[in-house]
């Protein structure tokens, strides 16, 4: 009685597409909710945020992670740890300023867009926006400021997905972070 | 040299989701074909439950011989239909080949099916599967 | 596992705001049936995806067995741990340990949110089930968290 099924047993696999489907059903929730594109990024960058205030506690205890000393190995935790542990990808670090205060993360490919066509009426639509938001919301839990956009998106048709990273400031432990 | 005449793409209810044709050849000329072997699609789908294990698979072979075409039939779990014609005068089609097309349209229409902002049930507009159905029709065999 | 943190973190996030959205519905209603609607339209996508290579299901049961195995391992890395039916249309499926509630804590107090941490979930299998021929409605309950009910109502057409 039992179904023959040659699927492949890895649930991690089946994780992300449930994953990558779901955020795919809250984009176009907020599509549907919202007037225009440019009100759905914020939302996605605010939701990120909220997300990423809270994974960092979980980043923290699963990866054993220490401080970084400095921009450049924050960068490379980012990349190599925090984005392999939680989206199974490796982006690439690169295009650093001169100072040092700003570098590009390039990813090959990107899971939450799996699958997405973006219609026409939807050109300014950021929709990876939330992944700028949790690389926020988590670093400003370990006191750094940082911008964080898409600078190229494959979704729009650009050859790579490009997120800028640009370090602010170093916030002051005894502050409370801002609430948003 | 065209492999595929015409494709055709049915929701569960039966109305077209995607319909291509060669250029050359009016979709309208195919019309009445492929609904005839939609019927057949519906009888062998209405007769599954009694059918063994291997007469369950989603291939579902060839409806429909008529004296110049071959219509081939597929269906997914979800009821959509996928139906080929095929020209009668090329032989060297093997079953295998059209089971594989089809399975290559079945795995686009998952991907269009988990396109966010694709309606089940509507037009399928997506440039991926055109693309795909494309370079299928003219594929040297 | 890695993404399921992420995938909680997410879930979470996305009933805090479709819940701050809906503020104005004491209810609870709009913003369950919202939650509803977006997990009705994750199902259809991912049973779309999960019954590619399988064979063509039998009946109605064959489609509840597939949901309560294939489905609930490939999303929930478990299966659902009873099926019942009265054979008149209703199955009842029991997740003696769903994950979507882990976090919520086990006290009596957290059981009013429990509605919202099911409603993604219950659109889910309703999903499922529509995009298989089962046109269905599906609610859950819990009594002793973190176990959990889904009641598959079958409409017949």
């Amino acid at each position: 009685m039992s179904r023959q099924s040659n699927r492949s047993t890895d649930t991690k696999k089946m994780n992300s597409e449930l994953f990558t489907l779901t955020y795919g059903a809250l984009v176009t929730q907020l599509c549907k909710d919202y007037e225009n594109d440019e009100e759905v990024n914020k939302q996605l960058e605010k939701m990120g945020y909220n997300i990423g205030v809270r994974l960092i506690e979980d980043f923290l205890a699963r990866s054993s992670v220490g401080r970084c000393q400095d921009f450049r190995e924050t960068a490379d935790v980012i990349a190599k740890v925090a984005f392999k542990m939680y989206l199974g990808i490796t982006p690439s670090v690169t295009n650093w300023s001169p100072a040092g205060d700003e570098f590009s993360l390039i990813l090959e490919s990107n899971p939450l867009v799996d699958f997405v066509e973006l219609p026409d009426n939807h050109s300014t639509l950021i929709y990876s926006n939330l992944l700028c938001g949790v690389l926020r919301g988590a670093l400003e839990m370990v006191q750094m400021a940082v911008d964080v956009r898409f600078a190229q998106d494959t979704l729009r048709g650009d050859n790579v997905t490009e997120i800028r990273m640009k370090f602010i400031k170093r916030i002051e432990e005894n502050l409370p972070a801002g609430d948003e | 040299m065209y492999v595929i005449i015409c494709m055709h793409c049915f929701c569960p209810q039966n109305y077209p989701l995607y319909i291509r044709s060669v250029p050359s050849q009016s979709e309208l000329k195919f019309h009445y074909t492929v609904h005839t072997s939609l019927d057949v699609v519906e009888e062998k789908i209405s007769t599954v439950g009694k059918a063994m294990a291997e007469q369950r698979e989603l291939y579902l072979g060839l409806l429909y011989p008529t004296e110049d075409y071959k219509v081939y039939g597929y269906v997914t779990n979800s009821k959509v239909k996928f139906v080929i014609v095929v020209d009668s005068s090329n032989t060297s089609l093997r079953d295998n080949e059209i089971r594989s097309m089809f399975r290559k349209l079945h795995n686009s229409f998952t991907d269009v099916m988990c396109n966010p902002f694709y309606n089940p049930g509507d037009p399928i507009q997506s440039k991926a599967f055109d693309s795909m159905v494309s370079a299928m029709m003219v594929q040297s065999s | 596992m890695a993404d399921e943190a992420l995938f909680q973190f997410l879930h979470n996030e996305v009933i805090q705001y479709v819940n701050s959205a809906e503020s104005g519905d004491t209810e609870n209603g709009r913003c369950v049936s919202k939650l509803e609607n977006m997990g009705f339209r994750v199902g259809q996508g991912l049973v779309e995806r999960f019954t590619k290579d399988t064979a063509r299901f039998k009946d109605e049961l064959d489609v509840m067995k597939f949901i309560c195995k294939d489905f609930w391992t490939c999303v929930f890395k478990k299966q659902i741990d009873n099926l019942r039916t009265n054979h008149q249309g209703i199955y009842v499926l029991q997740d003696n340990k769903f994950r979507l509630l882990n976090q919520l804590s086990a006290g009596k107090q957290y059981l009013d949110h429990a509605p919202k941490y099911l409603a993604f979930t219950c659109g889910l299998v309703r999903g499922g089930l529509s995009n298989l021929g089962v046109k269905s409605i599906v609610t859950a309950e819990v009594s002793v968290m973190p176990a959990c009910k889904f009641q598959v109502m079958i409409q017949k057409m």
